[in-house]
This record gives C-alpha cells, sequence and structure tokens, in this order.
C-alpha cells in the first residue's frame, strides 16, 4: 500500500493553462491545446484534441481517437498494464463511457491519484465495465450530481423506446432519435440488437463510428446510411446527432417526431425548453448514486470534482461523508450546469 | 385510458391534431367520472388548493432530514416543486398503470391528507409516494397544489368533447361556459337540451380584439367604424335574470361576490339583459390601477371597508342581450344606440369622419387613464373568438426605460435551470442602481443562451437560486403603467414589465435615472 504521509509535499497532478499536469511525467491529461505529452481518456471533444506530439490512450480507443484527431503518434495501452513516463507508473482502467474510455491511474511511489475522465456504473454492451480502483486521491467528474439524476433500467427505457417508435409509424410519422454520435448511438442500437431484430438508418457522423465500433466486435443492430434510403416516411428509426434538429437533413423523412436520449432528460422544463417532444433518460455518466459509489470505493483520502455540479458534490463529501473534498475549476470558466 | 395515458400522450405530442385525437379517444374510454374531473382539470377549474406548497416542502425537508440544502439544490435544478418531489421520492421502478381511473381516488387522498395535522400529513404523503411512479406522484402532486398545466387550449379540449359526442363545437362551448360539475353524468347533461332559464343565467363567448399597427389603422376606412377608449380592467359580463344578477369575468369565473357594489348599482336595470364590458378601480371620476382590482380579486371576504378603500364601476360597452332578445345578431351601431338608452356607466364612442379623428383619440387615450383606443366595424355582429374583421385594438406605445441587470434567477418550466428571471435597476439619487422590475420574458431562446453563460461567469454572489451579477447588461423594458409603490426601494411598481431588447450598445452608465419615472407617471392621470 502506497504511504499517505507528507502532506505538504508537491501534488502529483497541479493544474497548468493547457489542462491538468503531471509534472513529474512530464504529461497532460486530455489537454484542450497542444503539448508534448497526451494522456487521453476518451475520445469525445471535449477529451481529446489534435494538435499534441504524442498520445496516450486505452488499447480499443485508438481507431476512435485516429477517427476524431486524424493522424498523429498515437500509443494504445491495455486496460490495467502500467507503463512509465518519468518516475511516474500509469495504467489506464475501464470507465464504462464509451468505446475504450478509461481511467488514469498515476503512481509515483509516494501517492496514487486517479483521474476518473467521463464514466457511469451501469453496463454497456458497447464498452468494457467500469472497474473501481484505490488511490489516495481522485479527480471525478460531477456532471450531474445532483440526487434528481438517477438513471432508470435499460429494460424500462428500451420498452418506452420501442412503445413510443410503435406508436409513430402506426401513426405515419418518422421516429427520430438525436443523440450523441460517439457512444450513446451505438449503446442504443446494441441494446436494439440485444432486445429484436429492428434496424435503423444513421447519420452520417454516426455511420462513420458505428464502422469502428463493428471493428472491435461490438454487435450493433442492422443498419444502413440514412442518406442512402428511399425518400418518405421511414418506419426504421433514425438516429441522429442533436444539431439535425431544423435542418433539411431530416426533410426526406417528413412528418417526422423528434425524441432525444440523454440524462438531462429527467427534467421536464429541459426537454420542453428544447423543443422536443419525447425524452429518453440515458446517460453515459454517472448518476448521483454512482457518483458516491464510485468515491466510497475509491477509499480516497482526497477528492477533486470537475464538470457540473462541483459545489453539490464537495459540499455533500465535505459535510456528510466526511471526504476532504474541492471544486477543480476547468480553465474553460464555465462555472456549472453546463457540460456537454 | 386513464388520465396518467392521457397526461402522456398530450405531454410528448407535439401536434394539435395528436393531442386533439388523444383528448378525443380519452373523453370516448375513460370512465366518466374519470374524464369528467380530467376536463375539469384541463380546463383550468380546479384551482383549489390542497394542499400548500410549503407543506409540500416541508414533506421534502422531512425526507432529506439533516441535508435539506440537498434538496433546495434539486429544487432550483428542475424548477418545479411537484415535479422535484416524484423525481426524489416515487418508486423509481414502478410503471404507471394506464387504464382504471385513478383522479376519483386521488381526490379522495388529497382531502383526507388536507384535514391531517401538518406533521401526520407530510408522513404520510411520504408514504403514498413511496408506492407512486414518478408520473403518477407528479400528477396528484400538481393537481393537489394547484399548478397543473399542460399545453392544451380550452377550446381545443371543448373541440374534442364537441367531436366525442358528435355535436357543434359552439353549442359545447356555450354549455361549458360558467360552471361545471364533475360528475359521473357530464357528458349526458352536454348531450341533453337546454332550458331557457338556463341559458338566461350563462355568459357568452366573449368577442376579443385583434392588435392593429399604426399602418393597419390607416388602411381603414375611418367612416365604416366606432372608436373608443380600451380600459385597463377586467373584462366581463353582467348578466340579469328575472331572478338574479351575475358577473362573469372573461376566464370563466363567476366573480359575483367579489363587486357587491357593482351588483348593487345593477338592481335598477331592467332584467333579460346582459352587458358586455370592464370592471374599473376607482370612480368614473377618478379611475385607480389595475393593482387595485387585483385587491378586490384576491380577497375572499369583501368588506365594507375594502369597498371604500377600493371601490370598483362596471362600464359597459356593448349589449349581447335586451329584454330577452339575443341583440349579437344586430350592428353595433344598433347595439350602441340601445346601450345607451340604458341608465348604465358607459364608453364613450365616437364615429370618426377621418384618420386624424381615431388619432386624437388614441393621443388621449394615457390622459383618460385607458391603454389605448378600441376600433369597431360599425355594422358588426357580436361573435365569440378572436374574429377578424369585427374588433380590433390599438393600444399605447409601451413606456420603455433602460435598465441594468442585477440579479438573475433560473426560470421555471421551460426555462428550467437557465438564468431568465430578471431583476433590473435604474439609478437613485445617490447614484446607487435600485431595482425597479423583474422581468421574465421578451429574449429570444439564442440570447437567453448568450446571457445566461455571460450570467454563470460573471456572478458576484449567491444567494440560493438567486445570482447577483456585475452590473453591466443593459435592457430595453417596456411596461403599461407605474404606481407608486411603498413595497418596492425605488418606490414605484411597473404593470406589466418585459424585455423590449438587449441594449449591447450602451453601458452601464447610460441607463434611466429615476426621475425618469417620475417623469412618465407625472404624464399619465392614473396614480
Amino acid at each position: 500500500m502506497v504511504s499517505k504521509k507528507s502532506r505538504h509535499r508537491d501534488p502529483l497532478i497541479i493544474r497548468t493553462p493547457e489542462g491538468l499536469y503531471c509534472p513529474k511525467a512530464r504529461a497532460h491529461i486530455d489537454p484542450w491545446r497542444p503539448v508534448d505529452c497526451a494522456l487521453i481518456t476518451h475520445a469525445h471533444a471535449d477529451h481529446a484534441r489534435a494538435g499534441s506530439k504524442h498520445y496516450h490512450c486505452a488499447l480499443g480507443g485508438e481507431g476512435l481517437l485516429t477517427k476524431r484527431l486524424g493522424q498523429h503518434i498515437i500509443e494504445p495501452h491495455p486496460y490495467g498494464e502500467s507503463f512509465s513516463l518519468g518516475d511516474v507508473q500509469i495504467s489506464f482502467h475501464p470507465a464504462g463511457h464509451v468505446l475504450g474510455s478509461a481511467q488514469i491511474r498515476l503512481d509515483d511511489g509516494e501517492s496514487v491519484w486517479v483521474i476518473t475522465g467521463d464514466y457511469k456504473r451501469d453496463l454497456d454492451p458497447t464498452c468494457q465495465p467500469f472497474e473501481p480502483v484505490s488511490c489516495d486521491v481522485l479527480i471525478t467528474e460531477a456532471t450531474f450530481a445532483l440526487p434528481i439524476y438517477r438513471w432508470p433500467s435499460m429494460d424500462q427505457v428500451m420498452d418506452q423506446l420501442f412503445g413510443w417508435w410503435d406508436h409513430h409509424v402506426r401513426n405515419r410519422r418518422t421516429p427520430v432519435l438525436l443523440c450523441y454520435s460517439l457512444g450513446k448511438a451505438q449503446r442504443i442500437m446494441a441494446e436494439i440488437k440485444q432486445r429484436s431484430d429492428r434496424s435503423v438508418q444513421v447519420h452520417g457522423a454516426v455511420a462513420n463510428l458505428n464502422i469502428e465500433y463493428e471493428k472491435q466486435d461490438v454487435e450493433l443492430c442492422p443498419w444502413q446510411r440514412a442518406s442512402e434510403s428511399d425518400k418518405g416516411v421511414s418506419t426504421d428509426l433514425i438516429i441522429a446527432p442533436p444539431q439535425v434538429a431544423g435542418s433539411s437533413f431530416l426533410k426526406r423523412f417528413h412528418p417526422t417526431e423528434l425524441a432525444m436520449a440523454s440524462g438531462w432528460m429527467q427534467v421536464r422544463g429541459v426537454r420542453r425548453r428544447s423543443a422536443i417532444q419525447q425524452g429518453f433518460v440515458v446517460s453515459d455518466h454517472a448518476d448521483w448514486n454512482s457518483l458516491i459509489k464510485t468515491v466510497k470505493q475509491s477509499e480516497a483520502t482526497k477528492v477533486y470534482a470537475t464538470h457540473g455540479e462541483t459545489r453539490v458534490l464537495t459540499r455533500y463529501l465535505n459535510e456528510h461523508l466526511g471526504i476532504a473534498s474541492e471544486r477543480l475549476e476547468t480553465a474553460f470558466g464555465i462555472e456549472d450546469g453546463v457540460d456537454q | 385510458m386513464n388520465f396518467i395515458q392521457l397526461f402522456q400522450m398530450l405531454d410528448t405530442n407535439q401536434s394539435t391534431n395528436a393531442k386533439r385525437s388523444a383528448l378525443v379517444e380519452f373523453i370516448e374510454t375513460a370512465h366518466p367520472l374519470e374524464s369528467a374531473l380530467a376536463i375539469e382539470a384541463l380546463t383550468g377549474r380546479r384551482e383549489r388548493r390542497q394542499l400548500k406548497p410549503s407543506l409540500l416542502k416541508q414533506a421534502a425537508y422531512q425526507a432529506f432530514a439533516d441535508e435539506s440544502w440537498l434538496f433546495d439544490e434539486c429544487y432550483a435544478a428542475v424548477g418545479d416543486l411537484s415535479e422535484t418531489l416524484a423525481i426524489l421520492l416515487a418508486d423509481q421502478e414502478a410503471v404507471s398503470q394506464t387504464e382504471d381511473p385513478v383522479l376519483a381516488q386521488w381526490q379522495a387522498c388529497q382531502r383526507e391528507l388536507s384535514k391531517k395535522e401538518p406533521d401526520a400529513l407530510t408522513s404520510e404523503l411520504l408514504g403514498l409516494l413511496s408506492v407512486m411512479s414518478r408520473d403518477e406522484a407528479f400528477l396528484f402532486l400538481k393537481l393537489s397544489s394547484g399548478g397543473f398545466r399542460v399545453g392544451v387550449s380550452k377550446g381545443l379540449v371543448h373541440d374534442a368533447i364537441a367531436r366525442a359526442i358528435d355535436m357543434d363545437r359552439a353549442v359545447i362551448e356555450e354549455r361549458m361556459m360558467g360552471a361545471f360539475i364533475p360528475d359521473e353524468d357530464w357528458l349526458n347533461r352536454l348531450k341533453e337540451p337546454v332550458t331557457q332559464n338556463e341559458l338566461d343565467a350563462r355568459p357568452l363567448p366573449f368577442l376579443l380584439a385583434n392588435p392593429l399597427s399604426e399602418s393597419d389603422v390607416l388602411e381603414l376606412d375611418p367612416t365604416g367604424v366606432a372608436v373608443e377608449y380600451k380600459w385597463d380592467g377586467i373584462r366581463a359580463q353582467l348578466i340579469k335574470t328575472h331572478e338574479t344578477i351575475r358577473l362573469w369575468s372573461r376566464g370563466d369565473q363567476d366573480i359575483t361576490e367579489q363587486f357587491p357594489d357593482i351588483i348593487e348599482a345593477a338592481t335598477t336595470l331592467p332584467s333579460q339583459l346582459i352587458l358586455d364590458g370592464e370592471i374599473l378601480a376607482g370612480s368614473p371620476e377618478q379611475l385607480q390601477t389595475f393593482n387595485e382590482l387585483q385587491t378586490r380579486l384576491n380577497r375572499k371576504r369583501i368588506t365594507q371597508n375594502l369597498l371604500k378603500t377600493n371601490p370598483a364601476f362596471f362600464k359597459a360597452y356593448d349589449l349581447l342581450r335586451f329584454d330577452g332578445e339575443d341583440m349579437r345578431t344586430r350592428p353595433l351601431t344598433v347595439r350602441k344606440d340601445t346601450l345607451s338608452q340604458l341608465n348604465v356607466i358607459q364608453s364613450q364612442v365616437i364615429y370618426p369622419a377621418s384618420h386624424q379623428d381615431i388619432q386624437t383619440m388614441r393621443l388621449t387615450a394615457r390622459a383618460e387613464g385607458a391603454e389605448g383606443v378600441m376600433i369597431k366595424d360599425r355594422q358588426s355582429t357580436y361573435v365569440g373568438g378572436r374574429k377578424t374583421g369585427h374588433w380590433w385594438k390599438w393600444k399605447l406605445d409601451p413606456m420603455t426605460a433602460d435598465c441594468v441587470l442585477i440579479y438573475a434567477q433560473a426560470g421555471h418550466g421551460r426555462r428550467a435551470s437557465l438564468h431568465s428571471d430578471y431583476t433590473l435597476a435604474c439609478w437613485n439619487q445617490n447614484n446607487e442602481l435600485v431595482p425597479v422590475a423583474k422581468a421574465y420574458s421578451g429574449l429570444t431562446d439564442a440570447e437567453l443562451k448568450t446571457i445566461d453563460q455571460w450570467i454563470r461567469k460573471h456572478t458576484l454572489q449567491k444567494f440560493g437560486p438567486v445570482r447577483q451579477v456585475e452590473a453591466v447588461q443593459v435592457f430595453e423594458i417596456g411596461f403599461e403603467g407605474i404606481a407608486r409603490s411603498t413595497r418596492h426601494k425605488s418606490g414605484i411598481a411597473l404593470r406589466f414589465p418585459r424585455i423590449l431588447r438587449w441594449r449591447q450598445d450602451v453601458g452601464p452608465q447610460d441607463a434611466d435615472h429615476l426621475s425618469h419615472f417620475e417623469t412618465l407617471m407625472s404624464d399619465s392621470n392614473a396614480v
């Protein structure tokens, strides 16, 4: 076990204008400006940015990363296998967020830090399940750190989705599900596959990523590019990123009925504001109970919270669980509540 | 189908057609008592609050024990008390049953609950919620606390009823006016032939005006219209039958009891009569502001003292029934002439010869305490609804001022967790910013979003959900009137303030001073 002695010692990870940085390893974590060495938790745009000289990621995530960043030097590492940078032992551990997503563990022999990146605890057929990693200091996301965020079971959500889908097909309207093209779209398609022989049509942005998932042997339901389908009302579900709402993409399927799959759909006002009629509560982030469970399982004595409801999580940890906790402001300057 | 399924369909369908067919299916298939109670709720008739919001909050605090701050955070993010409780306290795994009636049972539950002492009530409520599905809990709480709203208009409900029982919509509209008794016989009663006496005591559908702009007015033939002031009061029908005198507001509310002075004054009128007009505060010689009327509406008991401090009167401008005869098919001029022979306070009307006459009338409106002019086709009949070509309203331009944003708060409902409620301030003599208005609307969704981001980055202090922000952003606000107020630090209260535009072209130093409002106030008569 690692010693937890010297509190005055320099922290293993610090904040810099480029993002989180480990001076001893000379590596940044999910930097938002080009750096020499970047450790990447996952391929979403707010975590993986182009222009750095050298990237490390979890094995399985390098394909998506290449799709997102273009040609860069990307070094994949199998989950749980450590490698050294300077005097620091580094390893990637499954985060359960999207394909190839990882928590990053850094160990300099004095203390162990874990950066969760984005994660969830619910099972997802498209990626390896989250593995708890014990540490001294935990840096956790807090996107949905409020007790109102409790995710329903996927069985419940898929029942709703199929009911909604059939209802609108009966009324001769094309059902369109809006969701993130990386991760959420494939997760929904894999869940469809496990429950039915239904097929979907997808936006180009989704199609390109589907190919990458299928390369990694993730089983998706039958799909086709929406641009290659016949015009008119479709009985297939259309899966597309949220940006297509109000765009010409939807015209060919007119009349359409829009739904959104997101954790934010938990609140009725949020759904109504986005002019979406139906919301499905599906999130690739940890809900309130998962966040608390993860903090407890990490056995960390110090917790930093980043992204989202950091104020609520840190106050709860400090006041009710007696775990020393602080907010880690991001340099985006966005204070709270408006995360992706 | 039951009410829960109806709500789900109304809440998740965009098109009016889909909503209408959901309503029709519901009326046709639901238990008649379920549909009766649902119609009562959907037409906004269930105003009785069985459970106060403060009690709901108390229940939540009880559930959260020593983590009450955490509940407050949740409420701030959700923006709706009932929804917050439903998310947090209902059984997440429970699936709503969508067949058997629920409303009668809920109503009985609410009655039982409301008889209990607060502590027993909250414990019982928590137990109840814990076995409900989220939608059940949400609807139960919404209906109990008097805040139920879903995106269907009364007109749509009436239309659906008419289709469900295959009757003329106009007949349904008229029969749905006034009191509604939510029992199993409601549909049968709607199908029955109505007695003359019943009909006599009911208000008729109101004729509503369409807004006009100056250029629209210039296109009208002035010799074809009648013009009168547009009064800022409560639109109402005064109905006198052989037996009773009733006062009905446009919101289908019987407000007879709130205005004994108006009823008293109407005793000398002939019976079998319906007048259309405006309830105004004060006296014809000295008008008071709309705020004074509000006081009357909000009181349960109207005391002699209140009648003295807040007098009200009825200003008639149309005659819908006279001596038992339906006057609505007669042209406006005939109705006006007959009205002028009655001994009632009535709105002065002019028959303009030119556009100039209309302009002149409008220019004097503010000094008369009116909010613009009404222009009416001289030959028009009186029909219910917002029909084009009958009545128009040409309002005064609102008074305006440039104010500085100093506090922002997340909105409710559609605007939950978006900072859309602004407190705006102007400068006083000591060069301090003092709040003059809270304004909610007027910006586009895109502007709201941009400002929301700005607010989050420029917060000086947080007081619960309220953020004090840097005094930088200037907004032009419009409002319909100013009254003195002892409640506000600035000493004034604005009527119907709203944001007209975001003034990115000026800085806070350019915002208006309190003296600007003083000047506006002395220009208008009604203070």
